[in-house]
């Protein structure tokens, strides 16, 4: 680009010689001979060079001093007779690129418009970069806030799935826990995911998604819908993967609820059927055994009849119970018939698959409010799942579940069941009381704990659970005597916030 | 000679409601309440025809149908599946008639009678 170069010499003979010499090295030349068409010019225009004798007019030096502060990138070049060098350095400094003596040498000249010229392109270089950091700083800025504020969980992993960032909303729901593992925060789990998205990712540089039950550093579970993308260096190595992942809780809890009826009746239909054929068998042999007078028939007959009425009672009620929002009917009952209930419930099932049940049961434990309809269904729920996880252990041959009824220090009731089966993980443990999670596979519809858990808790009373793979597990169950205070409407599925 | 029929479901109930029917209608019911005592017993008494519950703890239907096949002296006994699960009574393609539980009473002694004639 050509340079535009202003030169102020009052000689003008000399300025038209040099100025024929300089444009033919390419620079646009603006000769002035005196201070007020130097100033002139200057007001109007910015050149890049001033080749200048700055002593042609008193006021010149101040003038140059006020153009080289409000434009500091303009090269000026001196032009001195020799016994005014040391006045003109003393006046300038370092602020002139070069001083000249007159007569001028030509190839000094050359050396000092070369020298502008390198001092131009170097200072436009720096501009640009300059311009260019103040926008990296503004987008960095930005990026930050944006992942910082996002409203969602993102962390950045690396290879050994260590977290290497993580936005606000993560170390508020997870801890600041840069450094440590996803698995071991998400899941307090000891060891990598069965389909990890992060490993996905890194194994194929594509961006995944998963939908997960994580559990936040205040032991809250959160359905999340997690999706990676991966992080690329310089050379195009996938380095780190960053993961994002939404709360869907609230929309998994509306969902669940619509469909869960439809879901319910399907798992259950089968039991359902089974149920229906056998009252059917209870009508048939009822009508035939009054038929023939078979009074054996008969008798028979009302019994399977009422056994399946009840049955098919539980199961309508449980549905009920589930799809509508419903007030606990609290009537006073004695623990000890409580318990009984319970386990003459369960007993049967414990015997039919050889799982050897101890009970202990104090007397005088007194009365307590409870709902009994579904404080019974919810114990014989953990102790039914306390069978189940017996049955599915084919490591011990002995079997045993202990069932215990005491009074704690809080003047509640604590039912304790211990039972030597599979145990759970970690994993297993924290998800236990999710809506539709089930250890069980086809199994399990999710239900069973997660109501036995609601009526627990809308009496008031606490489960805590202690558990190890393949020993076994251990559920408290602790009560209150009385009712509390505000009874609840008690509203599933929905969870409380 | 009164024909044979041997009912194998998990459920006492049903059972207790097969057999009576069966009784009720002129012919001779035995039970088993799994697949092993099914083929013990299908040995021992060679029943004219089978009533098959498909889901049954431990083992399922399909699979006592298949030891039933294999067997030269049972392979040819007629089966009915009464089963509450819709959809999979097609695991026993050879079945002479597959009912949904609950099931027709008149719907099943027509066919068990169709069947045995």
């Amino acid at each position: 680009m050509t340079k535009q170069l202003l030169f102020i010499d009052s000689d003008e003979d000399h300025a038209g010689a040099l100025k024929t010499y300089i444009e033919r090295k390419l620079y646009d030349v603006t000769c002035v001979s005196t201070f007020d068409a130097a100033k002139d010019f200057l007001d109007k225009t910015s050149p890049d060079i001033i080749l200048v004798d700055p002593f042609i007019s008193d006021e010149m030096v101040s003038c140059l001093e006020t153009v080289k502060k409000a434009n500091p990138f303009i090269q000026i070049i001196v032009l001195v007779q020799k016994d005014k060098l040391d006045a003109a350095m003393d006046i300038f400094g370092s602020n002139v690129i070069h001083y000249i003596e007159m007569p001028i040498n030509s190839k000094m000249l050359d050396f000092a418009l070369n020298a502008a010229k390198k001092n131009i392109s170097m200072n436009r270089k720096i501009d640009r970069y300059s311009e260019r950091l103040s926008e990296l700083h503004g987008t960095q800025d930005l990026l930050n806030q944006l992942f910082e504020k996002v409203p969602c969980y993102i962390s950045v992993q690396d290879r050994n799935f260590r977290i290497t960032a993580a936005n606000r909303k993560f170390r508020q729901h997870f801890g600041n826990q840069v450094g440590g593992h996803c698995y071991e925060i998400y899941k307090h789990r000891t060891s990598k995911c069965h389909d990890c998205p992060v490993a996905e990712t890194f194994r194929d540089g594509e961006s995944h998604s998963t939908e997960e039950i994580v559990t936040s550093k205040f032991g809250k579970q959160y359905n999340v819908l997690t999706r990676t993308a991966p992080i690329r260096n310089e050379k195009g190595e996938i380095t780190q993967v960053m993961e994002m992942s939404t709360n869907i809780t609230q929309i998994r809890q509306l969902q669940d609820h619509l469909v869960s009826l439809g879901l319910m009746l399907g798992s259950m239909s089968h039991g359902v059927k089974g149920m229906l054929t056998a009252l059917d068998g209870g009508v048939y042999q009822l009508e035939t055994g009054l038929a023939k007078k078979d009074d054996e028939r008969v008798l028979k007959a009302s019994g399977q009849i009422k056994t399946m009425a009840d049955k098919i009672k539980h199961m309508v009620l449980e549905i009920l119970y589930y799809a509508k929002s419903r007030e606990l009917q609290y009537e006073k009952m004695t623990v000890t018939t409580l318990a009984d209930n319970v386990i003459s419930t369960v007993k049967s099932k414990a015997e039919k698959h050889a799982v050897k049940f101890d009970v202990t049961i104090p007397k005088d434990l007194g009365e307590i409010d409870v709902d009994p309809k579904w404080m019974e269904a919810s114990l014989v729920n953990f102790l039914e799942n306390a069978v189940d996880a017996c049955m599915s252990d084919r490591d011990k041959t002995d079997h045993r579940i202990t069932f215990q009824v005491s009074k704690n220090s809080k003047n509640q009731i604590c039912f304790t069941i211990t039972d030597n089966g599979i145990g759970m993980d970690t994993e297993t443990k924290n998800k236990m009381f999710t809506l539709f999670f089930t250890s069980k596979g086809s199994q399990g519809t999710g239900l069973g704990l997660f109501i036995a858990h609601r009526v627990v808790k809308y009496h008031g009373g606490t489960v805590d659970v202690e558990s190890e793979l393949g020993k076994g597990s251990q559920f408290y169950i602790c009560i209150p005597f009385q009712k509390p205070k505000t009874n609840k409407n008690v509203e599933f599925p929905m969870e409380d916030h | 000679m009164k024909k044979k029929i041997l009912v194998i479901d998990d459920d006492l109930n049903i059972r207790d409601y097969l057999v009576s029917l069966f009784n009720d209608n002129g012919y001779e019911a035995y039970i088993a309440g799994d697949v092993k005592e099914g083929i013990k017993e299908a040995q021992k008494i060679k029943p004219d025809l089978i009533t098959l519950d498909i889901e049954m703890p431990g083992e399922w239907g399909p699979r006592f149908y298949r030891q039933l096949s294999q067997d030269p002296e049972l392979k040819n006994i007629p089966v009915i599946v009464i089963s509450g699960l819709s959809g999979h009574q097609y695991a026993v393609v050879k079945a002479v008639a597959s009912l949904t539980k609950p099931f027709d009473r008149a719907e099943l002694l027509k066919i068990v009678k169709e069947t045995l004639n």
